[in-house]
């Protein structure tokens, strides 16, 4: 599970990072991500395992795209104008899959999704630990990338100040549209992920939204790494918490360690740190 | 100040009228039912996002309240003169329960909170089920004629416009202004800004509290999904927006936009419509952020800015 919630919520950390803005249509992303493995998987008979390779970069494109177009309008204007913005883009992108899919819930069957394997006694789903494994990847994959190469190097500079990244020399605009890009592929694949676990409706992902919200305050918002533990410390809460509650509320769980961060720490846990560390 | 409520009265008038000149339109009188509870919800919702600017993807908590209180104390044998109150009241008091704690929230973090306080909600009333019966939900026996409901969703909208209009003028109006423009300035200035936020929203719930009487008397039956859903929360975002954000009269001429939009395509697809707000709020919030009214303003000023071309230019 803690991989899982560390695919779909990488893309909303490194766009937060990079563009200041939270990026609401997360949710409509992943959906798609599911929606498009499913449809690929069904019309063209491609192996779910191979979708994220067409995904990606579509996704990249798309919201590259994306940022060119819309985003960047609105990124000098108050948050709440972007957070609304994004709150459109949801909405098209949730309503067109109702339009174009139904909402008729889907999944994808292979022999690959039901498959398990014995390690010591304990019979572990295929799925759920490939899944594992490529959150984990994906962890190693983009900390190499913002740490060993230029553009990566760019980004996180443009992250940490965008006119200091400027004066050096980064070209600031490109950086922007391409974390989008990033950030919304991660969407993409993360939401290609969770196709192989869940069914799924175009509603699909409110729900895990709010946990990627949830996971990305509590990791710190524009932090890889944190990200990582948040969702170990969301997909610990969520398994304990389900001992003492009815599984019919376990999408409180979130919402309350959600309020109770968000309250105990109104700035984030990142603007806190930065908060005590500049005294 | 004179003009406008000249205009409002005006407008008062001919709605009161139109029952009794056209008593068999039935289609035209739901109609103009359904834009005065949408433009009242969408007006106590811009008492909070417009005035004040704090965003609330959860306000669908404060309309099934109001629904759900009305439901319950009806079925009991509870008179209405009781029950539409103690709804208001009952959503107001939940609006402090939340807003007390959210508000140490900031801008992006309130409304992404809102997220989840209004499906948190959703969730309660669907899981407890021996007051709100769950899924299925509950009914009602009998509605009040069409055009008692008319009329009081008519004065509902009026009190709820004109307590905007009054709000906008007075001292509180200009805290929540400031509180929208510069939430640190205005705390500096003496803004009890909290304090201001909370009283908003519990203005804006009690007033989503009626509405909620209001639609469950008209519907007769609500769910967890219905009242508490978050396709509700959406359309109270929308239509100030669509109108204009943090205006009087906006949220009205969004809520009739966004009324004829849902029933044109009621008939067809379901969901088509809201596509169609999704384009219709990622195109206002690019271009004229201020909405219809915004435009409305653009074409006047292109009017002056032209050269007087006949008499009446």
């Amino acid at each position: 599970m803690a991989g899982l919630y560390a695919a779909m919520s990488y893309g909303l950390a490194l766009i937060y990072g990079v563009l200041k803005i939270i990026n609401l249509a997360n949710a409509g992303f992943l959906m798609l991500g599911a929606y498009v493995t499913w449809w690929l998987f069904t019309s063209y008979h491609i192996h779910p395992l191979l979708a994220p390779l067409l995904i990606v970069p579509a996704f990249f494109l798309f919201g590259w795209a994306l940022e060119r177009t819309l985003v960047r309008r609105v990124l000098s204007a108050e948050p709440i104008i972007s957070l609304l913005l994004l709150f459109g883009v949801w909405l098209v992108l949730q309503n067109l899959a109702y339009v174009i899919w139904t909402g008729d819930t889907r999944s994808i069957e292979t022999p690959f999704v039901e498959a398990t394997v014995n390690a010591g006694g304990l019979q572990l789903a295929v799925p759920r630990l490939y899944v594992f494994a490529m959150g984990a990847l994906v962890l190693i994959a983009l900390q190499l990338f913002l740490t060993r190469t230029y553009l990566g190097r760019a980004i996180r500079a443009t992250a940490q100040d965008r006119d200091a990244a400027r004066l050096v020399g980064v070209d600031v605009d490109r950086v922007m549209g391409i974390a989008f890009g990033i950030g919304i592929a991660l969407a993409g694949f993360g939401g290609s992920l969770l196709s192989l676990l869940f069914s799924f409706t175009p509603d699909f992902g409110r729900a895990l939204s709010l946990k990627s919200f949830c996971i990305v305050v509590l990791g710190g918002l524009d932090s890889i790494v944190g990200v990582a533990f948040g969702s170990l410390a969301l997909a610990l809460a969520e398994a304990f918490g389900v001992r003492y509650m009815p599984a019919s509320l376990q999408n409180l769980i979130s919402f309350v360690v959600l309020v109770v961060v968000l309250i105990a720490l109104p700035r984030g846990i990142v603007g806190t740190v930065r908060a005590l560390r500049r005294g | 100040m004179g003009k406008p409520v000249a205009y409002a009265v005006v407008a008062i008038v001919a709605l009161s009228a139109v029952p009794f000149v056209a008593p068999r339109s039935e289609y035209a009188i739901e109609v103009l039912f359904l834009i005065f509870l949408y433009g009242a919800m969408a007006t106590a919702w811009n008492l909070l996002g417009g005035f004040a600017g704090q965003v609330s993807f959860g306000h669908a908590a404060f309309l099934g309240i109001g629904a759900y209180a009305t439901t319950i104390m009806i079925a009991n044998g509870v008179s209405l003169w009781v029950a539409v109150p103690v709804s208001a009241l009952l959503a107001g008091l939940y609006s402090l329960v939340i807003g007390i704690p959210a508000f140490r929230l900031r801008g992006p973090y309130f409304s992404i909170a809102t997220i989840g306080i209004g499906e948190a909600t959703r969730l309660i009333a669907l899981n407890w089920t021996s007051l709100t019966g769950g899924a299925s939900g509950l009914t009602l026996a009998g509605a009040p004629p069409l055009v008692q409901q008319y009329f009081a969703a008519l004065a509902l909208l009026v009190a709820a416009v004109g307590l905007a209009a009054w709000i906008r003028s007075s001292r509180f109006g200009y805290a929540l202004a400031a509180v929208r423009q510069d939430t640190d300035a205005a705390e500096t200035l003496g803004v009890a800004t909290t304090v201001t936020k909370t009283q908003a929203l519990f203005l804006s719930a009690c007033i989503l509290g009626v509405a909620g009487s209001v639609y469950a008397l008209h519907y007769l039956f609500i769910s967890p999904d219905s009242v508490f859903g978050f396709s509700t929360s959406i359309s109270l975002v929308i239509m100030p927006i669509i109108g204009g954000l943090g205006t009087v009269t906006g949220p009205l001429i969004g809520a009739v936009v966004y009324t004829f939009i849902r029933e044109q395509f009621a008939a067809t697809l379901a969901n088509v419509d809201l596509l169609a707000f999704g384009v219709l709020l990622i195109a206002i919030v690019v271009f004229e952020p201020r909405g219809i009214l915004g435009i409305a303003d653009r074409v006047r000023g292109m009017r002056r800015a032209r050269p007087p071309a006949g008499a009446d230019a």
